[in-house]
């Protein structure tokens, strides 16, 4: 028996599937695509499957993982990324299915980026100049029991902000994973109270994954 | 999506409602059809994605290349307040274009209490509510479901309705306006030709006069549309393919599993039922064909639950047959069974192994009425030996937990009946602690749920007025007292709702004003407690100077003529007439597959129902 992952994308109508329902819907596209997969052996059997890092409900996504077990190590899985994807809603399409090399706690780092559409572009340069000038920015973190106040710009690691046509480009690296995730829901409300932004819906589109050291995580 | 959207759904609980997508939705170009039609449910998406119905048709519909169905949904409070206050009009799941860039939009009427959800769907949607007032760059406003057979509080809001089963019929329909379109006809023009087609019923080709004390005095029908409308109806179910591309929905919807209609109508005639008269005569489908379509059904949709769903599936003449052939796939496919509507009389040992193999849960059953004599007069076939033998089978089984459900308000009903509810679920308590095979150590809970009955068009009862609020909540504070063991436990519906349900059941086309001036002071969602705002509805009837009791609580006469004298489902008046007779005397009639009592509806199917021999 190995385990595999499956490197996903979740975009558009997609971005608010919630993790609750995610699961199901995997659970009913792995046993339409007729990849081999393991059941529990327990009375009610089911797959057994675990997503990394998984996305608050609304944002978008090219990087998402899930792992699965298989007993066919030597099942075709450039095909099963195939036949799993059409199994799937609008907006999830795999984009690859490989055996497990590095086990997902080593997740420590994601990439996002943010958008303001044209409109709001002028307002999101000026909040996030705003932002980068300033020394610190608390915000209130709320965890299961705890809120916490955190520095947010001791945790943003701003790898580029753009204007483009497609309006203002926020390019960051933020916390992600077992031991700190910081969601960057966190970092465009603050942004909102800088520069009038409360109107402004930007797109938050996570790119990618990377352990510790900012390798990439596959 | 647009940016506007994003922003609503980003202020919402459970966006997931209102962003389609789901595995099975059906995308199309739509340059490449010539019809697009908008399957509308008035209530939330997790009802309206368990409703049958809307799958079979969407299928249907999505089969021909020339047609794109589409779905919408009543809109949450939040969402609603949302998209009023960012100016999204009301729009489809799939394409995300609004409801007037369609060339029909249909609702299905389900239940009496979402009417004023189709106006606030219609409101949403930036489109009149009144037929006379839409023009010919409006989409045509098309009705269907058992509601229809009376629709007329709703009469002057639709372009059409269609009477009965729409598997054949609708698409006739779709067919009628994609060649009026081609020639350049206009609506009413295309509407008059669908007068032709079976089961399709245009309100405004239909005038009616009322006498001064306020029943009708006639419906006269104009412009060549038959004097009395009969509903569709598929002859043999065994010609009709079952939908085997669901429409998965991600987030729970109320029944979220595969379904396969094994059997269409009922043979068991309860009086008070609307179903098991509208639906007749009933039509079983082959085992093989049921168990194949259930097998592609779950491989396409990845369900790992399947229902045999009917108005009454044990009554399916090769249950054990189908059960059978289901066991073949449904272990290593990891798929269970669920049987629905399960009947008190034909439970059978196999029956509860078959179903049980998989999963225990708890037990319902309906015996509708407390006494022996009630329940012969709403002819609810079921005795306490059945009750008795039933419960025995269960709790051998292993069930600890029973749902009895009841009705309160029947017609000829006393107290004595009340009393006789608490005396049955006592005596199923009872029953389990004197079964020496119970499960060990676990106690019986036994909960009753009553519910206050509305006399229905169609039925035997539709001449009985509705018992009073008064009376039914006495009715309910007696049963209370009448309970006496804490293993049961005690539900009953809100008889304000059932009034209201009631009224417009029975309506008239003098109820269209309420229904619009009760949505504008704030009335929608009237089915679900907390948005049921009664005292508006109340005020509202006042201030038009309508008299609600006059539908409700009103003796209809036997030669009256009801709001739904011209709408035909096969059952004769006179049949009715008989049963309320026979009912009045507390005599039964025998399940029509045993026995033909001569309803009418064999007529549908041009000779007898059943193999008699």
């Amino acid at each position: 028996m190995i385990t595999v992952r499956a490197r996903f994308s979740k975009t558009g109508e997609a971005s608010y599937i919630s993790l609750l329902d995610l699961q199901r819907v995997f659970q009913r596209a792995l046993k339409r695509s007729g990849i081999p997969v393991w059941y529990t052996q327990g009375f009610n059997p089911h797959i057994y499957m675990t997503f990394s890092a998984p996305l608050p409900l609304g944002q978008e996504s090219v990087a998402e993982c899930v792992d699965f077990k298989t007993e066919d190590e030597n099942y075709d899985w450039t095909a099963a990324a195939q036949q799993l994807s059409e199994c799937l809603p609008k907006g999830i399409d795999v984009l690859r299915i490989e055996p497990v090399r590095t086990d997902s706690s080593a997740i420590a780092l994601a990439r996002y980026e943010i958008t303001y559409e044209p409109d709001w572009a002028q307002r999101a340069a000026r909040a996030y100049s705003t932002f980068a000038a300033a020394s610190s920015a608390s915000v209130e973190k709320k965890g299961k029991r705890t809120v916490k106040t955190i520095d947010l710009k001791q945790y943003t690691d701003v790898e580029s902000a753009r204007e483009t046509a497609d309006g203002f480009i926020l390019s960051v690296f933020l916390p992600a994973g077992g031991e700190l995730t910081i969601n960057p829901a966190l970092l465009t409300d603050y942004l909102k109270g800088l520069a009038d932004l409360e109107g402004a819906v930007p797109r938050i589109l996570r790119t990618a994954l990377y352990t510790k050291n900012k390798e990439v995580f596959v | 999506m647009t940016q506007e959207l994003r922003a609503a759904l980003a202020a919402v609980q459970k966006p997931g409602r209102y962003t389609g997508g789901e595995p099975g939705c059906v995308y199309k170009d739509k340059d490449k059809v010539d019809l697009r039609f908008a399957f509308c449910f008035p209530d939330t998406y997790e009802v309206g994605m368990s409703f049958l119905g809307m799958k079979i048709l969407y299928e249907i519909l999505n089969a021909r290349e020339d047609i794109w169905c589409e779905r919408a949904f009543m809109p949450w409070v939040d969402m609603k307040e949302e998209m009023e206050k960012r100016g999204i009009p009301l729009y489809a799941l799939e394409s995300k274009d609004e409801l007037r860039a369609f060339d029909m939009v249909g609702f299905t009427l389900q239940y009496e209490l979402s009417y004023t959800n189709i106006l606030a769907m219609l409101d949403l949607a930036h489109i009149p509510f009144y037929a006379a007032e839409r023009g010919e760059d409006m989409p045509i406003i098309v009705a269907g479901g058992p509601c229809v057979c009376n629709g007329e509080p709703l009469a002057d809001f639709f372009d059409l309705m269609m009477l009965g089963e729409g598997e054949v019929q609708l698409p006739a329909v779709c067919d009628t306006v994609i060649q009026g379109r081609k020639e350049g006809l206009s609506k009413q023009e295309i509407l008059r030709r669908c007068a032709q087609i079976e089961g399709v019923y245009i309100p405004s080709l239909y005038d009616v006069s009322y006498l001064p004390d306020g029943r009708i005095q006639s419906v006269q029908s104009r412009d060549g549309a038959p004097a009395v409308v009969t509903k569709a109806i598929i002859r043999d179910m065994n010609t009709q393919p079952l939908p085997t591309h669901f429409v998965v929905p991600m987030i729970g919807a109320v029944h979220d599993r595969a379904q396969i209609e094994v059997l269409r109508g009922c043979v068991r005639g309860c009086r008070f039922c609307q179903a098991g008269f509208l639906y007749r005569p009933m039509r079983e489908r082959n085992a093989d064909m049921l168990s194949e379509a259930g097998r592609q059904l779950c491989e396409n949709t990845g369900y790992d639950e399947i229902s045999l769903t009917s108005l009454s599936t044990s009554d399916h003449s090769q249950l054990e047959t189908l059960l059978d052939d289901m066991l073949t796939w449904t272990p290593e496919e990891h798929v269970s069974m669920s049987l629905p509507s399960l009947r008190i009389d034909n439970f059978s040992q196999s029956l509860v192994e078959k179903t049980t193999r998989v999963r225990k849960s708890g037990l319902t059953f309906a015996p509708e009425a407390g006494t022996q004599r009630l329940r012969d007069v709403i002819n609810k076939n079921v005795t306490w030996d059945e009750i008795e033998r039933t419960c025995t089978l269960a709790f051998n089984a292993g069930y600890t937990s029973v749902k009895l459900y009841f009705m309160m308000g029947l017609p000829t009903e006393t107290m004595e009946d009340i009393e006789g509810i608490a005396e049955t679920a006592q005596r199923v308590v009872d029953l389990y602690y004197k079964n020496p095979n119970k499960p060990k150590g676990k106690g019986v809970s036994v909960s009753i749920s009553v519910a206050c009955f509305v006399p229905k068009p169609h039925t035997p009862f539709q001449f009985v007025p509705q018992d009073t609020m008064e009376s039914l909540h006495e009715k309910q504070q007696h049963l209370l007292r009448s309970v006496k063991s804490r293993k049961i436990s005690v539900s009953y519906h809100d008889k304000r709702i059932s009034f209201l349900e009631a009224v417009f059941a029975k309506g008239d086309r003098r109820l269209a004003p309420a229904l619009c001036e009760a949505y504008r002071r704030g009335c929608f969602f009237d089915g679900w407690d907390e948005h049921f705002h009664f005292d508006t509805w109340m005020e509202v009837f006042r201030d038009l100077g309508i008299d609600p009791a006059f539908y409700a609580n009103r003796t209809i006469g036997e030669d009256e003529i009801t709001p739904w004298e011209h709408l035909d489902y096969g059952v004769t008046k006179d049949y009715l007439i008989r049963e309320y007779h026979k009912a009045q005397q507390a005599k039964t009639t025998q399940p029509c597959n045993r026995a033909c009592a001569g309803c009418g509806a064999n007529h549908l199917l041009g000779g007898p129902c059943f193999d008699y021999r």
